[in-house]
């Protein structure tokens, strides 16, 4: 303990303030003003240890520093006596690698990532691996696929670039990774991770039985980039070395999985990109996604779920006509806005700023943008009033505009109640003039308003659509005088307002007590 | 007739007492033990090959304990010297456990210390005196 100096920083120089250096002379010492460290002792759990102890004696003339090597006792009844086991106090060494033992540390250590336990989740799931083959096997939110040996996985980079292919899959994530591998083409037919059946080996364990991989399609990349869909998918094309190039090699794998609503996966598609490398070549990049699809459904992009999400396009459709109001709605009542015939779409400014000329280009709208967008309308005399507003209401509101929003962003077109109609106003700006003439009334300005709440749990609130109200403003064109032109600005402008109604506390019911007297309580007297 | 006033009682009185007392002491000794080797090791690093042993011991003393003590009672108050013979070689085993726990055991606390020596107190008394009681029995 006399040797130990914690602050002992400078080699072969005196530190200020640090009374253990042994560096320093008795004229540093003289010009110290404290001891950073004071004590230098081991484990302050054992019974009895010794404590070098340094202090200053200012009192004295120069000061000079003190040190005691003291026995300083723990009077605790738990101090520790003696100990039999020598790491107990110690940090233990790491092993020092010797040509007995290099390859067993290799092995362990080498790769990219380990972890304290390498075999604990190999043995988690031989736990779980059902020998009650009769229960249905549901998975939830998060949860990673289960495989017969392992987990489904997806190669991603863990902490540099390089693959790992030690990460699950999680159900109902999707996921898109994309990694890079060491190659080599005299091996590339016995690196596993190049192979299509690496990737489509194991079956998937869900319900009763297991689900096979099935290959979807495979496309060939060729060495210049160039990709072509090959017609036979069934035929398992395993690397080989042709050559001065490996053909076959996975350069991107898509996974599709199908599942019930009820959280059982009942298929498994892989598509493939197989392409060649070549002989310069150390690594590669591959590319891995996996998605999601509930069965019988389309897969339609969600906004939001259930609130709609900042940023995400607004869900809109319409009703088809004939359809009775409220109940009967079928299936596919309303068109969904996948397509973008029916999404509510605005206007989208361009850089030439005329309104005729930019017909067909529209933005989407996107929940919690507020957004404004116009373009300039030239007039000329000989243009007519009407085929001039119909023009305008059609550069205003697009090709097929909505008559419904979705109210959630995960609203499903059969449920009729969580849409909401778009309320269409009009407003005029009448211009009282003094003539007779027939007035020419040209839509201008589209303002979208788009009152939405919050709704659900203070801690978790999702975003509801309420209302959605489109006003058309209109205003009189007044007659011009041949051969003059003039130039409207034409503007669109979508607003989003909070109106949620403040928090309100939900308290559970009071609990009621029930005290009931026995029946013969009052006895003698009743 | 006249009464025998010198009794020939040969059960040895302070071997009973300490024999009784023994086994409250041993209970406490117990718990206490098994209580600190608890908290040793949620405290400490005490991996499981070295708790293993440790929790054995102890156990393997509780187990001894109970016959000894019964058949230090029934020799004692039979007069007979067999089960006293048998209970004297039943506390020699203890002895050793009871070392193990004092000396060798992976943390050996203050409060370990008082425990341990308190009961090798205990049975080296309680040794000296079978033995006197097998010498009186046998005579």
């Amino acid at each position: 303990v006399a040797k130990l100096c914690v602050c002992d920083l400078l080699v072969a120089q005196c530190d200020v303030n640090c009374c253990c250096d042994p560096d320093c002379s008795a004229e540093d010492f003289s010009l110290f003003t404290t001891c950073s460290v004071p004590v230098v002792t081991g484990d302050s759990r054992l019974c009895s240890q010794k404590a070098a102890v340094y202090s200053l004696d200012v009192e004295a003339n120069p000061p000079e520093r003190i040190f005691n090597l003291i026995d300083q006792v723990n009077p605790s009844i738990f101090c520790i006596h003696a100990t039999n086991y020598k790491q107990a106090l110690y940090l233990k060494s790491p092993e020092i690698p010797t040509p007995e033992n290099f390859d067993r540390l290799l092995e362990k250590y080498g790769g990219a990532t380990f972890s304290a336990e390498p075999d604990s989740w190999n043995l988690d799931t031989d736990a779980q691996n059902p020998p009650d083959a009769n229960e249905t096997y549901r998975y939830e939110y998060g949860v990673p696929v289960q495989t017969e040996d392992a987990f489904l996985r997806l190669p991603s980079p863990v902490v540099s670039s390089w693959c790992s292919d030690e990460n699950p899959a999680g159900f109902l994530v999707n996921q898109a990774t994309k990694c890079i591998r060491a190659v080599s083409v005299e091996k590339c037919d016995s690196i596993r991770a190049l192979s299509m059946l690496f990737y489509i080996n194991s079956s998937i364990l869900a319900s009763v039985f297991q689900v096979n991989i099935t290959v979807q399609s495979i496309i060939a990349q060729s060495l210049n980039g160039m990709r072509t869909l090959l017609d036979s998918s069934d035929v398992l094309r395993l690397p080989m070395v042709l050559g001065e190039l490996c053909i076959n090699a996975v350069l991107g794998v898509n996974y599709h999985i199908t599942y019930t609503d009820t959280g059982e996966i009942i298929e498994a598609a892989a598509a493939f990109v197989l392409g060649a490398i070549s002989k310069e070549a150390l690594s590669i990049e591959q590319s891995f996604e996996i998605s999601f699809t509930q069965e019988n459904t389309q897969p339609v992009p969600l906004s939001g779920n259930p609130g709609y999400v900042v940023g995400l396009p607004v869900r809109a459709g319409f009703r088809p006509p004939g359809y009775p109001f409220p109940a009967e709605f079928l299936f596919a009542a309303l068109a969904l806005s996948s397509s973008k015939h029916s999404q509510l779409t605005i206007l989208q400014s361009t850089s030439t700023q005329d309104c005729l000329a930019a017909q067909g280009a529209r933005a989407p709208v996107l929940f919690g943008y507020n957004m404004i967008s116009g373009c300039k309308l030239r007039i000329s005399a000989a243009m007519k009033c009407q085929p001039l507003a119909q023009t305008l209401l059609d550069v205003l509101k697009g090709q097929s505009f909505p008559e419904y929003v979705a109210s959630f962003g995960n609203s499903q077109a059969q449920d009729v109640l969580d849409w909401v109609p778009i309320t269409q106003l009009h407003i005029s700006e009448q211009i009282i003039s003094n003539t007779l003439q027939s007035l020419c009334q040209i839509p201008v300005s589209l303002g979208i308003e788009v009152k939405w709440t919050k709704y659900g749990s203070l801690v978790n609130p999702q975003a509801r659509i309420v209302n959605v109200t489109a006003t058309v403003t209109t205003t009189t064109l007044k007659q011009l005088p041949s051969g003059r032109e003039r130039i409207i600005p034409v503007t669109t402008s979508v607003v989003f307002t909070d109106i949620s109604s403040p928090a309100e506390p939900g308290y559970k019911a009071w609990p009621t007590i029930n005290i009931k007297l026995p029946f013969d309580f009052f006895y003698p007297f009743v | 007739a006249m009464k025998i006033l010198n009794s020939s009682q040969l059960s040895s009185l302070p071997l009973q007492i300490l024999l009784y007392v023994n086994g409250i002491y041993y209970v406490f000794y117990f718990l206490a033990t098994l209580a600190m080797i608890i908290y040793k090791s949620q405290v400490f690093s005490y991996p499981d090959d070295f708790l293993a042993p440790d929790l054995a011991v102890l156990f393997l003393m509780a187990i001894l304990e109970v016959p000894r003590l019964y058949l230090g009672f029934k020799g004692n108050l039979t007069e007979a010297e067999a089960p006293l013979g048998l209970s004297l070689g039943l506390t020699v085993g203890s002895v050793v456990l009871c070392v193990y726990l004092l000396l060798w055991q992976t943390y050996v606390l203050w409060a370990d210390v008082l425990l341990n020596a308190l009961l090798l107190a205990a049975y080296a008394l309680e040794s000296g005196l079978k033995v006197m009681a097998i010498a009186a029995f046998v005579s």
